[in-house]
């Protein structure tokens, strides 16, 4: 199942939970150059968001690893590694 | 969870349960903290202090249970104040006029004159109308915001601010948004993004992991261009910085722009608590929805009277600052010696910052700790995964022995190691 996922599909996974978590953020203005701080997610929105699109990738990815991550592009990126 | 892929978790990775029994922990979690590798990592929290918390102290240690007569850098009895004769002295005989607690919250029955007085004293100390006590540092952070804010109110922090603060906001329903750390344009950013709500920012006098100060010349003028007050949480800056050790909106000069000052007894003042200053009225307004003060025993009457003497000896002159700003500045220039890379730590609270590797900090503290030094490590999550590192909390109290056998110490365990890699 995990294994169909394209990048664009995991994007559109994070959008919908960055919407899900922050309520006055419009879906179609969130892009993939942009942070999740750009919209005014907090430290405790970005757990949540990586969170919740793991547990649907069903995948895990140490934290550590994403403290780099600049923005959701980059993001998406980390996750195809590990589907 | 493969045994190659332990190391590369850490705490921050097993804060969602997907255990379906509440009482369970999760089942990769347990398999994670079991394993060898994180278990001598994990044997470095909670080794108990046999002593006093001075700069020479005994020990149980963790990895092996031996007690063991070390040289500590990692307490934060900045002025030695814990254990200063006057102050314990205090507490001996405020334990035997009033007993060993308040047996009561301070709204109904847990004030005592020893708190009147002392709220009074930390107010004309810090220039302020009127002072509320709460029983920790991190009570008063919360209790004092969730008072002040409201669900869609937002507190604006910087993203180096402490976790209380984060708490704070949690407690109050207020929208948490974060401005990067010192940073006057992504505070005016996000200032901006939230014109139309009632706004808090929260910034602290010295940032605890990094040991640098908040940049207030340039956040204030960004603050005051919104209209929108300033909370300064001065935990480790009170009694330290500032020519009355007010803290670090006094080295600044603008303690008069300042919305409310925060502070912790138990760091330079040695025992434990928390205090808000601000004006009377509004002081008065969060004693009344402040849960943390409402809902808590007050703090043990000994332990105020012995911080109204810690209050009394650390002003009556400048000695325990000058020493403490001596040892920083003899700390520093070993350090700087030996070619590590200590941030941008300005004050007493000072990093050795390793880097990216886990494995490699509990190595070297590992290493430490066998030659004496109790020096902790911070791993990830509690600084950013390529910025683990050791902090040092530097103590009016160490000797210039004390200093030159712990940076002996540092320079064969930590120094060198990271020099030859």
């Amino acid at each position: 199942m995990s294994e169909e996922r394209t990048k664009e599909d995991v994007i559109e996974i994070i959008k919908a939970n960055l919407k899900e978590n922050l309520h006055d953020v419009d879906i179609e203005e969130i892009t993939p150059e942009s942070s999740m701080r750009d919209y005014g997610a907090n430290s405790l929105d970005i757990i949540e968001v990586v969170s919740a699109t793991m547990r649907q990738l069903e995948i895990r990815v140490p934290r550590s690893e994403l403290s780099q991550v600049e923005n959701i592009d980059q993001l998406a990126d980390k996750f195809m590694e590990y589907l | 969870m493969k045994p190659d892929d332990i190391l590369k978790f850490s705490l921050a990775d097993f804060t969602y349960n997907d255990s379906d029994e509440v009482l369970s922990p999760p089942e990769d979690f347990e398999t994670w903290i079991e394993d060898p590798r994180v278990q001598m990592a994990m044997s470095f929290f909670e080794q108990p202090l046999e002593e006093a918390p001075t700069p020479r102290t005994t020990i149980e240690r963790g990895i092996s249970g031996e007690s063991r007569d070390m040289i500590n850098l990692t307490s934060y009895n900045y002025l030695g104040l814990s254990t200063h004769p006057e102050v314990v002295e205090a507490a001996v005989e405020a334990v035997e006029e009033y007993g060993v607690g308040a047996s009561g919250a301070a709204m109904l029955s847990g004030t005592f004159d020893q708190h009147i007085r002392f709220a009074e004293e930390i107010a004309e100390f810090k220039g302020r109308d009127d002072c509320m006590l709460y029983p920790s540092g991190y009570a008063g952070n919360l209790g004092a915001i969730q008072a002040l804010l409201q669900r869609g109110d937002v507190l604006v922090i910087d993203d180096k601010c402490h976790r209380s603060v984060v708490d704070g906001a949690q407690l109050a329903g207020a929208r948490l948004a974060s401005f990067r750390h010192n940073d006057p344009e992504s505070l005016d950013a996000m200032l901006q993004r939230y014109e139309d709500k009632r706004r808090l920012v929260v910034v602290e006098g010295v940032y605890s992991m990094d040991g640098d100060l908040a940049d207030l010349p340039s956040l204030l003028e960004v603050c005051e261009h919104h209209e929108v007050p300033v909370y300064i949480d001065e935990a480790h800056s009170s009694l330290v910085f500032g020519e009355h050790g007010k803290g670090v909106a006094e080295h600044f000069g603008v303690s008069d722009r300042i919305g409310v000052d925060f502070g912790t007894l138990s760091k330079a003042f040695g025992g434990i608590g928390g205090f808000v200053c601000a004006d009377e009225d509004i002081i008065r307004y969060m004693k009344c929805y402040a849960s943390p003060f409402q809902f808590s025993c007050a703090l043990p009457p000994p332990i105020v009277a012995a911080m109204r003497k810690s209050l009394e000896v650390a002003t009556r002159d400048s000695s325990l600052r000058d020493k403490l700003w001596d040892n920083v500045e003899q700390f520093r220039t070993n350090l700087e010696a030996l070619n590590l890379d200590l941030g941008e730590s300005e004050s007493q609270v000072i990093p050795i910052i390793v880097g990216s590797s886990g494995q490699q900090l509990m190595e070297l503290a590992l290493a430490a700790q066998q030659r004496g030094l109790y020096l902790q490590p911070i791993d990830f999550p509690a600084v950013e995964a390529h910025g683990r590192r050791f902090r040092i909390s530097v103590s009016a109290q160490l000797t210039e022995e004390d200093i030159d056998e712990a940076c002996n110490i540092i320079e064969d365990t930590i120094a060198k190691p990271l020099n030859s890699g």
